[in-house]
Formats: structure tokens, sequence, C-alpha cells
């Protein structure tokens, strides 16, 4: 990974285990097609990013 | 998003699931404002030009190295993260393959009741949260 981002001349970001980034997905993305959905706000977004403990100044959406 | 936009944007979810892909412009047989409405409402992703839908998340509207086969279907993803959620937006199981972008290999993954097999392999995030919609095909 480090040589990749070395050699696009890319900062490193946050790694996570598939197993916590398919965690993400499901509690981002499971509402899509509901019939029933709504735009998330900001701040629900943001929950869910701190409900996983995704925390820290990279995992703010402001 | 007023209502009249909210269901634009359900009807053409709706004909994702029914075609299997994006729709096209002229296939969602919207008016190009409506669609830059959405766009503007992050509720999808045009091509710059407006000709197509780039994304409409977590589905993308073109070819990826992101595939997944889920309900029946394969699909595109914009990204590990969006593959992860065809599964989760459709409510099925469903089987990731995508190429790793450091050595090139083959990564096969299946999902299954929200957990991917093998567990063990990692994503990067490479920008952070408050960048994502700067460049959102980037991203």
């Amino acid at each position: 990974m480090a040589r990749w981002l070395d050699e696009h001349g890319f900062e490193p970001g946050e790694t996570l285990s598939a197993a916590r980034a398919c965690e993400l997905a499901y509690a981002w993305w499971s509402d899509r097609l509901s019939p029933d959905w709504r735009p998330h706000t900001r701040e629900q977004n943001q929950s869910i990013l701190d409900g996983l403990g995704l925390t820290g100044p990279f995992w703010r959406l402001t | 998003m007023d209502e009249r936009d909210l269901a634009l944007r359900n009807r053409i979810y709706a004909q994702l699931v029914e075609l299997g892909r994006v729709p096209t412009v002229a296939e969602t047989g919207a008016e190009p404002a409506a669609l830059r409405r959405l766009h503007d409402e992050h509720a999808l992703v045009l091509e710059p030009d407006g000709s197509g839908i780039r994304m409409l998340h977590p589905f993308a509207g073109v070819p990826t190295p992101y595939r997944v086969r889920a309900a029946g279907r394969n699909w595109f993803a914009n990204c590990v993260w969006d593959a992860f959620g065809i599964p989760a937006a459709l409510g099925v199981d469903g089987h990731v393959s995508a190429t790793c972008l450091d050595c090139g290999e083959q990564l096969e993954v299946d999902v299954a009741g929200g957990r991917p097999e093998p567990a063990e392999l990692a994503a990067h995030f490479l920008l952070p949260a408050r960048r994502w919609w700067r460049d959102i095909v980037f991203t």
C-alpha cells in the first residue's frame, strides 16, 4: 500500500479491514432502495461514522 | 429535495433494479434540469456534459474494476465501499470481484449476511471525509 501511495504521489489516508468497510457500507447504503428513503443529513452521516468508531479529523464531514 | 425530485429519484432507482443497470438519461424520461437538480443534491452524479448518469450510489453507470454479482445480476460499483454497498442496498448476499490497486492481484470476496469472506483484506480510503464530494469521481 505504501509503495502504491508513493508511486502515485498520494498522502496516506485511512485503511480499514474489509470487514469494517463492509460494516460501513451496510450502515451507509442499506436504505438506498427503500421507497421511504429520504436524503441523509450531514448529521446523520456523521452519526453513522461516529457509531462505527470512525472518529478523528479524517472522518469528519466538515 | 422537494417531493417532485424525490419521486423522480425513486423512479430512477426503481429503473435501476428493473433494468439491472443504471438507466440512460433518455430512459429516465426526465428533463435535463431535473437531473441537474438531483446531481446538485448529490442524489446522483451526472457526466460533466449531462449526457449520462455516472453514479447512482452505490452503483456505477460506467464499467469499473469493482464488479458485483448480486440478485442474479452483474453490477459495477464506484469503489470497494460501494461494492459492499450493492448487496446492502439490494438486501441480498453477493460476490465482489476487484483488482488490488497495489499488487494487481485478483480479489474475490463473498458477502453473506453483511460480512465479507475473506475478512482480512484491506480497504484504503484515500481522501478525508470532508473532501469526498469535492471531486466524487476521483474519490
